[in-house]
């Protein structure tokens, strides 16, 4: 079957030059070429419509692989270019640049994914991956004789930029970006800046003083003419696009202005005590209280759930008698909303540490003398509740002799979380330093896996804890028994003696690991962020663009990433600020060419499509029946929803035409239709998945053929009508979980629309299990893997006669075309 | 075993047995001890289930299933419970000890208890001490169970012939 | 409240028949249908045979749960061993289709199939969960609370965790509310979660091994001074009733079904005590 000819059916008629195309298959070394053939697939490149030139290469993305490219445009004339290769998420960028050099359009390139989608997933399957890397090839070609050139729009990006989260990455993002002239908002939720590293004593390797080093950059950013620090602040929405975002933040009343001189009389004062998070409820603090001395802002705070006020109705007037500042504590205030208008996002909200309570076996919660590292930083901090002399809760002595457990719910499989939290080796390493160098008596045993001590100036300290008589002992504890006078007895295996410990502690302190915040899963929706498996926020490349995410224009920095101490937080920190002024020094940004192209004499003016854009980016104009409508531009991301939802053809959508993904379901489908998946993925979510499927060699079945669109409100139900009626065995409809679209909420509308062709497919007889539905995030590689196995079986199992009835169904009915 | 100092015996394939048969979790075990730590036996003998866990991950087929210490496991799945990892421990000395087993290393007072379920579907023989009590309590004098009527026995024995454990115990048995 | 069938196993009939007639009674006390599931053999054994043959062991275990299937019962257990090994082959048997159909094909030469629907119960589960500690607090007539109790919960009650989901094995409860609402105390002592030592094939082939776990537990039970021990299963009630002869203070042992015999009212002479190695003088 031409496919070419299949094509053209749909639509509208080409009036341009004949397609020559230039088709390259690389090897990647031997990442594909090591289970897919690839001169095989050159040489059946060479023989499809429109193909003048089909070579394979070593490494297509290198100078000399470029430069062949760029010679080959020249010399024979291409006008459309297809690289087999990696991911277009990794290597796009790269040839669309090429081809722009060597004067071709960049959105005349089109790439076949036959590394990340192939080779890396059929790696002991060479026969089906050589089959699928053709077809792959097979419908990019298909797709390539279609491009169009595309030109992009800028769109100016606003010099100002919004740091989330004022830990130490917050604040030093701030004030790199304050520094380099931008006008910043740094959001904390708290009454003070200054995050856990506020709370810690020392810091490793050097043992300097953690807030010793950290107020002076509190201070400082506190009084920079361009950052105004926002506390007690959270963020409502965000709106807008990279450039210019609307951020809505609610800031709750202090009830205290600035007038106030942090004298602490209404503290004093004032008869409510509650639990001091901040010393994590070792010590109490008053209704109306700072934090911690150092707190920027100084001024005092009213905790007004716990203060015996409620709003401006007054039960108790202690604080303000006490006052000596004239209106300086107002219960007047009120809760404020503020829109702040920024060009960039930095997210540096932090993490928390792992909650130990389930772990039944350790007694912690229950024990007075079991507590965890953040716990013990407070207690041995000056400005701690005990001021920074070590004793034990229960009975507030020194304790003589003290354990450190490892990896606390940390590297498990169960109660706690599976990863290496990075830090509490060299934490507990810091501790029992700390200890040693202010009671050199204390015996000091640390129980642990392996000791993790890979950084810069780490191993020395590992050295020097050794050297002070610090016991490292190789075997995790089974369990901790409470002991009369609240000790705390713990029973193990010494592994490297095969021997059996029994030991009693005056004080045991349990080594967690870090998580992400509860409330992560409010801010990645509120940005728009991935999340990997663990839980934290993903960057948008693990290695080359660590800080960056899938959201253009928002940043990540510190914990809200991943584990990590103080200095990678405020490295990552500088890069995130970096990355920021990039796009903000440049003051505009070009833009996908991927929105509406509208066809006024199609639209009837029904109005669908304005119903389902997420970015109220379509309005009606004019007054029925001459209704019609109007696209602004600046507002659309190109998501495709409309032109998934328009009957008539009045919107094609720029690079993801119908006629395009059209030619590619008939190009995936050309040969034994019966035993395939066909699968639509969205770039953002499950395209990115199937990706990290790749690159994690996660195997899976080879008879998937995957098409791309944006999001997976583009699957309009037609390509799943085609799919059947090309006798696809089975179709997948695939995109971001439903409260994680990147196009806000545009896959409910995928929903709908799948929905909507089961009740149909069900009406009709058909059965219904041959049309999946299924979200997954960039990270659940593993999900779409088992999917396609899943599916799999599906097709197997599916009847020959299912098939005919299916495909004679859904043939289009014989419709008049317009000439 | 191999004596002290002599390089150890390795059998790769031992190790893929083990996993065949279902105990894949093996892999996972990265020597943390908490199933030693908080093993009963452990406690009171020289079994060490971190150590058996390592042997079977390297392949150490002779260190492991003709030893004493395998049947040392009295399968309260403590170290099941704890295990960060998610081996399951239990289940992996299970299927050790149908191997060893399986080769001949089968203590006699455990032959007797087998003999014992070949011969009457039960774990334990009936006495008489037993039946005259279970009168005076009134309770059916032989338990309403197989030992009641033979032709349930005999559904027990085919069973137990199906599946060929009369041969793999007769032999240990008669050899 | 579901129709059960009582599993008799074996060392409840053949060693401990006072287990037997009193579970019979306190169930017939608390209104409960309960019959004895007939025709069964060995669970089997989860230590011994699990361990010597996996295949024979699911076999059986099949046709035990077979006859459930067929007599519309779930299966009541009152010891931990039967309670485990059922569990776990009933449990393989619904996750493993292989494995189904592979014990079918032998249960077809005895004339059975199995479907996979047998639901397996513990006495003591079924008590709390189904007849409620308000139902048998109204049933007790007399207050035990001369009794301190070292509550024994034994292995496979609780354990896996993920499988049985009964309580949580490190601090369980359930069993010591069961035994407290009968008026007695429940007398907290140091390892209390560590097995009775006879499991796993241990006591049948290494007694010394086993008698030194107990030994240590009967350290850990005399050193906070109960009076008796209050246990869920006919194998660890023999590893204690037998274990104890180098024990200097002997502590009775009881079946939780025996307690309530008392507790109850029931006549005592259906607890058969006599088969008890350690006199009980309640």
């Amino acid at each position: 079957m031409d496919v070419a000819e299949e094509g053209s059916e749909t639509g509208v008629e080409r009036e341009e030059e004949e397609p020559r195309i230039g088709v390259y298959v690389c090897h990647c070394g031997l990442n594909i070429a090591g289970s897919v053939d690839v001169e095989a697939v050159s040489a059946y490149a060479a023989g499809l419509p429109g193909v003048v030139l089909s070579k394979d290469y070593r490494y297509s993305c290198s100078d000399p692989g470029q430069e062949m490219m760029k010679e080959d445009i020249q010399k024979h004339a291409l006008n459309r270019l297809v690289v087999a290769s990696c991911s277009p998420r990794l290597h796009e960028p790269t040839f669309r640049a090429m081809a722009e050099e060597a004067g071709m359009n960049r959105y005349l390139v089109e790439m076949a994914n036959i590394r990340e989608h192939c080779s890396w997933v059929h790696l002991y399957d060479k026969e089906g991956g050589t089959e699928k890397a053709k077809e792959l090839v097979r419908m990019a070609v298909a797709k390539a004789r279609l491009l169009e050139a595309q030109v992009e729009k800028k769109v100016p990006v606003l010099r100002k930029t919004a740091v989330i989260g004022a830990g130490v990455a917050g604040i030093q993002a701030a004030l790199d970006l304050a520094d380099s002239g931008y006008k910043v908002h740094l959001i904390e939720k708290d009454v003070s800046i200054g995050g856990r590293m506020a709370q810690i004593d020392k810091t490793f390797p050097t043992m300097d003083c953690s807030i010793c080093i950290l107020a002076p950059k509190m201070s400082e950013v506190g009084r920079h003419p361009n950052v105004e620090v926002l506390t007690c602040a959270e963020v409502k929405s965000v709106s807008g696009y990279v450039g210019n975002f609307v951020i809505t933040i609610k800031k709750k009343a202090r009830f205290v202005n600035k007038n106030c001189t942090a004298c602490g009389d209404c503290s004093t004062a004032c008869p409510v005590a509650v639990p001091n998070e901040f010393d994590l409820g070792l010590a109490s603090r008053k209704a109306i209280y700072t934090p911690f001395a150092q707190a920027v802002p100084s001024t005092y705070a009213v905790d007004i759930v716990t203060c015996l006020n409620d709003g401006p109705v007054l039960a108790c007037e202690k604080c303000i008698e006490a006052c000596d500042v004239e209106d300086c504590i107002d219960f007047n205030a009120r809760d404020e909303t503020i829109d702040l208008e920024v060009g960039t996002i930095i997210v540096a909200t932090g993490a928390s540490t792992f909650d130990p309570k389930v772990l039944e076996e350790y007694g912690y919660g229950k024990y007075p003398n079991v507590l965890t590292t953040l716990e013990f930083e407070r207690l041995i901090n000056a400005g701690g509740p005990s001021g920074g002399h070590l004793i034990r809760p229960s009975d507030l002595e020194p304790p003589k002799n003290v354990a450190f457990i490892q990896c606390i719910g940390s590297r498990t499989e169960k109660d706690g979380n599976p990863y290496c939290s990075n830090i509490c080796c060299m934490e507990t390493i810091k501790d029992a330093l700390l200890i040693k160098e202010h009671w050199p008596d204390t015996e000091i045993d640390v129980y642990y896996m392996d000791i993790r001590a890979f950084g810069k100036g780490f191993e020395d300290l590992y050295k020097r804890a050794r050297s002070l008589g610090v016991r490292f002992i190789r075997g995790i504890p089974a369990e901790a028994l409470h002991l009369e006078g609240d000790d705390v007895r713990l029973i193990g295996e010494n592994t490297l003696l095969s021997e059996i410990y029994d030991e009693e502690y005056d004080m045991v302190i349990l080594s967690v690991g870090i998580e992400p915040r509860e409330d992560s899963e409010v801010v990645q929706r509120l940005f728009n962020l991935s999340k990997t498996a663990d839980g934290f926020f993903m960057e948008s490349h693990p290695k080359l663009l660590p800080v960056d995410t899938p959201t253009k224009g928002v940043f990540l920095a510190g914990c809200a990433e991943s584990p990590k101490d103080i200095k990678d937080s405020v490295t990552q920190a500088c890069a995130a600020a970096s990355r920021a002024n990039i796009l903000m020094a440049k003051g505009e940004v070009t833009v996908e060419a991927i929105t509406p192209m509208y066809v006024e004499d199609n639209c009837n003016g029904c109005g669908l499509c304005v119903k389902v854009c997420p970015y109220n980016a379509i309005e009606l104009i004019g007054k029925k029946p001459n209704q019609k409508i109007k696209i602004i531009e600046a507002a659309c991301t190109g998501c495709g929803t409309c032109g998934a939802e328009c009957k008539f053809e009045g919107l094609i959508m720029r690079h993801f035409t119908d006629e395009q993904i059209v030619a590619q379901i008939d190009g995936a489908l050309d040969e034994n239709p019966e035993g395939k998946i066909l699968a639509f993925c969205c770039n953002w979510c499950s395209y990115a998945g199937a990706d990290f499927a790749g690159v994690s060699r996660m195997q899976y079945p080879s008879n998937v053929r995957i098409i791309k669109t944006m999001c997976s409100g583009r699957v309009s139900e037609n390509f799943v009508r085609r799919g059947f009626e090309k006798r696809a065995g089975a179709v997948l409809v695939s995109g971001c979980h439903l409260q994680d679209c990147h196009y806000i909420n545009a896959n409910y509308q995928t929903k709908k629309r799948v929905e909507k062709l089961w009740k149909e497919m069900e009406k009709l007889g058909l059965d219904t299990n041959r049309l999946q539905l299924d979200w997954f995030t960039a990270a659940e590689g593993q999900k779409f893997a088992d999917k396609i196995g899943e599916m799999k079986e599906i097709v197997e199992k599916v009847d020959p006669k299912e098939i005919d009835k299916a495909a004679e169904t859904f043939k289009p009915k014989k419709k008049k075309r317009k000439q | 075993m191999s004596e002290e100092g002599e390089p150890k015996l390795v059998n790769p394939e031992f190790t893929k047995e083990v996993i065949k048969r279902g105990a894949d979790t093996i892999t996972l075990c990265f020597q943390c001890a908490t199933c030693t730590g908080g093993c009963p036996s452990g406690r009171i003998t020289a079994f060490r289930t971190r150590k058996l866990m390592r042997r079977v991950q390297l392949g150490f087929k002779e260190d492991v299933l003709p030893s004493d210490e395998l049947w040392l496991c009295t399968t309260c799945m403590t170290c099941d419970e704890r295990c960060p990892r998610g081996v399951k421990i239990t289940d992996i000395i299970m299927t050790l000890r149908n191997m060893a087993v399986e080769e001949g290393h089968m203590a006699e007072a455990h032959k007797r208890t087998a003999g014992m379920l070949i011969k009457t579907g039960h774990a334990i023989p009936m006495g008489d001490k037993f039946r005259e009590l279970r009168k005076t309590l009134k309770l059916d004098e032989v338990p309403p169970t197989v030992l009641c009527d033979p032709k349930l026995y005999e559904d027990v024995v085919k069973i137990m012939k199906a599946t060929e454990f009369d041969k793999l115990i007769g032999e240990r048995i008669d050899g | 409240m579901a129709k059960v069938g009582l599993f008799l196993g074996c060392i409840t009939p053949l060693r401990y028949p006072g287990i037997e007639s009193s579970t019979i009674d306190v169930l017939e006390a608390l209104g409960v249908e309960a019959k004895i599931l007939q025709g069964t053999s060995c669970c089997p054994a989860p230590g011994v045979f699990r361990s010597f043959d996996q295949e024979v062991w699911r076999a059986l275990g099949a046709r035990n749960l077979a006859l459930a299937e067929e007599q519309g019962v779930e299966i009541l257990n009152i010891c931990n061993g039967c309670f485990g090994s059922l569990s776990e082959s009933s449990h393989q048997l619904r996750e493993d289709p292989k494995k189904l159909e592979k014990v079918n094909n032998i249960l077809s030469q005895i004339g059975k199939k199995y479907n996979g629907t047998a639901k397996v119960r513990h006495f003591a589960e079924f008590l709390y969960r189904d007849v409620g500690l308000e139902n048998i607090a109204k049933r007790v007539k007399n207050k035990q609370d001369h009794l301190k109790v070292a509550v024994h919960y034994g292995c496979h009650f609780l354990k896996p965790r993920m499988l049985k989901e009964i309580d949580d094995p490190e601090r369980p409860k359930i069993l010591d509310e069961l035994v407290e609402v009968t008026g007695a105390k429940s007398i907290p002592y140091k390892d209390k979660q560590m097995c009775c030592g006879a499991g796993g094939g241990v006591r049948a082939r290494t007694k010394d091994v086993a008698q030194k776990m107990t030994i240590q537990k009967m350290e850990n039970i005399n050193e906070v001074g109960a009076n008796v021990i209050v246990d869920v299963c006919p194998f660890c009630h023999l590893q204690f009733d037998q274990g104890q002869e180098e024990v200097e203070t002997k502590v009775p042992v009881l079946h939780l079904s025996q307690l309530y015999v008392l507790a109850f009212g029931l006549p005592k002479e259906r607890m058969g005590v006599e088969a008890h190695a350690i006199p009980v003088n309640f």
